[in-house]
């Protein structure tokens, strides 16, 4: 993981801010209000997701996984990666360091993209999308969502099958 | 035990390795949200189908937020003359596409995933958005 990347945004952000806070405050301070309630919302979600990759680096080796989700994924490995993308919770950027934890045990990158597309099915949030564009919108965006995260999966699959391990 | 006790660290390490970059794409949301106002996003659709499904990609891809921020602003920008395939296609890369995201992404997983990742997104948000908006019309 390249932390220097991060430093470097960081501080360009820090950079951002600052010249924002100059030019106009009473602008700039509900920009920085709005970041620090974002970071409220995903501590607890943090915390859930770092303990789950504990768990799963103390319970789970790479031959379980191999056997269940990995190369040439089952039918199971595919419904584990839609129904864990439909009931994750929180921005798809927390669960980064645990996918990536998984596909350094075995886990194809295939599932990996089915489970973050199939993130766009918000359950939590379905009622409000019904009230505002209908039942009928609500269940074809849903199934649309399930059919083109499971095709992604297996492009991206067949994708890197054909690049091999050439990088980028 | 003993075990459990050193995953824990592991992933309080990997904790601190991402997060400056966390914290950047966390200030980076603040300044989004409060600069880019729905009102700007209006005036950007015009009603053409393939016109306004290259703007909702777009802004979609750039935009932040909650789910259901995506549904406000859609109800919202369908109300003001935007097509459904836009508004859908909207919704879809809002969801589905980060740009915010991408320098973390690019840290964990790499070039080459998220590369394809964000391509395939991409991608996917064109054809869904024409694929249900069709279906819809065909069934109603």
């Amino acid at each position: 993981m390249k932390n220097k990347t991060g430093i470097v945004l960081l501080v360009l952000v820090g950079i951002a801010y600052s010249v924002l806070f100059a030019l106009n405050e009473p602008k700039a301070l509900p920009a920085l209000q709005e970041s620090l309630h974002v970071l409220l919302f995903i501590i607890p979600i943090l915390a859930v997701v770092f303990f789950l990759m504990a768990l799963l680096n103390t319970f789970v080796d790479e031959k379980s996984i191999a056997k269940h989700i990995g190369e040439g994924s089952s039918l199971k490995g595919w419904s584990i990666a839609l129904v864990s993308g439909i009931l994750s919770h929180g921005p798809a950027y927390v669960w980064y360091p645990l996918l990536q934890d998984l596909r350094n045990k075995g886990i194809n990158d295939g599932l990996i993209i089915t489970f973050l597309y199939a993130r766009a099915i918000k359950i939590p949030w379905i009622p409000m999308m019904i009230s505002y564009f209908g039942l009928s919108f609500t269940v074809i965006f849903s199934i649309y969502i399930l059919v083109g995260a499971l095709l992604q999966g297996l492009l991206s699959n067949q994708l890197n099958r054909v690049l091999g391990s050439r990088n980028l | 035990m003993k075990r459990f006790g050193q995953a824990l660290k592991g992933a309080l390490k990997n904790l601190m390795m991402i997060a400056p970059m966390l914290l950047a794409i966390i200030g980076a949301i603040g300044l989004f949200k409060t600069y880019i106002t729905p009102e700007m996003l209006k005036t950007l659709f015009n009603g053409s189908p393939l016109h306004d499904m290259l703007v909702g990609i777009s802004v979609g891809g750039v935009s932040v937020g909650q789910p259901f921020l995506s549904y406000l602003v859609g109800g919202e920008l369908l109300d003001n003359g935007a097509s459904f395939y836009g508004v859908t296609a909207f919704i879809l890369s809002f969801v589905t596409l980060g740009v915010v995201q991408l320098p973390l992404s690019f840290s964990i997983f790499g070039l080459r995933f998220t590369l394809i990742q964000n391509v395939l997104a991409l991608l996917f948000s064109f054809v869904l958005a024409f694929s249900i908006t069709y279906t819809l019309q065909v069934f109603s």
